[in-house]
């Protein structure tokens, strides 16, 4: 009887956990600086972009795959002639697309991200399960994506870095709170169950369109500077 | 459910009564509306006394830093992404201009300077101007209210040209016509492309053009 009770609170309490889960993200300096090219218009035709993705603490190599594949995905919708590749390995398409297309490449894009703080008590955890999920628990992650543009000689054209945070807070009353709450917000106002995740993309890539479109208008600047005098 | 809703509140109250992200007490357009930076526990310490607990002497059960954010001056919408994008660090990139202005051109410090913005908003092109000013006489430059005029037939011809080659053609004719004296240098800072929220800064001295950035 204990042990069946026991399972029962268990399994119930995973249950609460999935889905009584909020997840929030906040811009906290840099991803939400302001953006006036449009992500979805074509912004860059006849450039010739390679983006190169670092793995590290934050992002493994399939991670970090993920992240130059749809990052290059970004820039070939915008009209971008993109070559990706992952920082600590051999170019996967890079190489074949050099082979194939002698005209060197105009911009160079460098993404490395990493974990600056992150905060998770195992105690509030431990209550939390035990509760089923009564107890509310907050998980909190804050991470850093370093940007840097260079051009295809290797000049450095710019670097940001753009940080954020993802705070996961799980439990019922939390879960039931938002949910109530939700009714009374507006659309856009709402925490919806992908919200974290679709208002970082939008960010994340508005910024990156932003950022490589300033760099490219930089290059052709400073491609009318002459060179210095001997 | 008694202890349910202490236990509720009583976290609330901890953790997301303060916390500057989306939540209860914080709406979407509110947590997107802050600057906020991560210092470490001494350095919050230092600027504000009293509002962060300091360590305990034993040192902390967790690994701590402070996310200090303030509230921006302005509503995101009340501005425009490109003015915004100027405006929101004006003095800074005032002080960049005239910085690389004395630094890339050492043989202008004794000229008269003048100074002209073009972005798409007139008003905005107006405070960066005089931000520009202000910078480069705090740097020891003469600077003068003066604009440089062209006639007509210039301007027209002008402004049909990309403003990449404009601007040579420009800074050639206000020398010709004497829009320009030889002791005058112009810095101008412009916008080329509606689209991108940077600027770009070139001199134009003795009938040359030069691009710094």
């Amino acid at each position: 009887m204990r042990a069946s009770l026991t399972s029962f609170v268990a399994v119930t309490g995973l249950l609460l956990l999935s889905t009584g889960c909020v997840h929030v993200y906040q811009p906290v300096s840099g991803l939400n600086a302001p953006v006036v090219v449009d992500p979805g218009a074509r912004n860059f035709p006849d450039l010739k972009l390679e983006v190169v993705c670092n793995q590290g603490e934050l992002l493994n190599r399939q991670e970090a795959t993920v992240l130059c594949q749809n990052a290059g995905t970004l820039f070939r919708n915008q009209g971008a002639q993109v070559t990706t590749r992952l920082g600590t390995g051999r170019s996967y398409t890079g190489a074949q697309a050099e082979e194939e297309d002698e005209r060197p490449i105009d911009l160079t894009l460098e993404l490395t991200s990493r974990e600056v703080h992150t905060f998770n008590d195992p105690l509030m955890w431990t209550l939390c399960v035990l509760s089923v999920s009564v107890v509310p628990a907050l998980s909190e992650t804050s991470f850093e994506l370093d940007v840097v543009i260079r051009d295809g000689s290797g000049f450095l054209l710019a670097t940001d870095s753009l940080e954020g945070r993802i705070i996961k807070r799980v439990g019922i009353g939390v879960w039931a709170l938002e949910k109530a709450l939700d009714l009374t917000r507006e659309d856009d106002e709402k925490i919806a169950k992908d919200a974290a995740e679709q208002d970082l993309s939008a960010d994340l890539y508005g910024q990156l369109s932003q950022m490589v479109f300033n760099a490219q208008m930089q290059w052709e600047v400073l491609q009318q500077v002459p060179p210095p005098e001997r | 459910m008694g202890l349910y809703l202490a236990l509720w509140t009583i976290w609330f109250q901890i953790t997301a009564g303060g916390d500057p992200a989306l939540g209860p007490n914080k709406s979407r357009s509110g947590a997107r509306n802050m600057e906020c930076e991560r210092v470490p526990v001494p350095v919050a310490l230092a600027r504000y006394p009293g509002v962060v607990r300091p360590p305990d002497p034993r040192g902390d059960l967790v690994e701590r830093e402070v996310l200090i954010c303030t509230e921006k001056l302005m509503d995101q919408e009340l501005r425009s992404p490109s003015d915004e994008a100027i405006l929101s660090n004006l003095d800074e990139t005032a002080q960049e201009i005239a910085g690389l202005a004395t630094a890339s051109r050492p043989e202008l410090k004794a000229a008269t300077w003048l100074v002209e913005s073009h972005t798409a908003n007139p008003e905005v092109s107006a405070k960066l101007s005089f931000a520009a000013k202000n910078a480069m006489v705090s740097q020891g430059l003469r600077v003068s209210d003066r604009t440089p005029i062209l006639g007509f037939d210039d301007i027209n011809v002008i402004t049909r040209l990309p403003p990449m080659e404009a601007w040579p053609v420009a800074c050639r004719r206000y020398k010709d016509t004497g829009g320009m004296g030889d002791g005058d240098a112009l810095l101008a800072t412009v916008v080329l492309n509606p689209k991108e929220t940077i600027l770009h800064t070139g001199v134009c001295a003795q009938g040359v053009w030069t691009w710094l950035r």
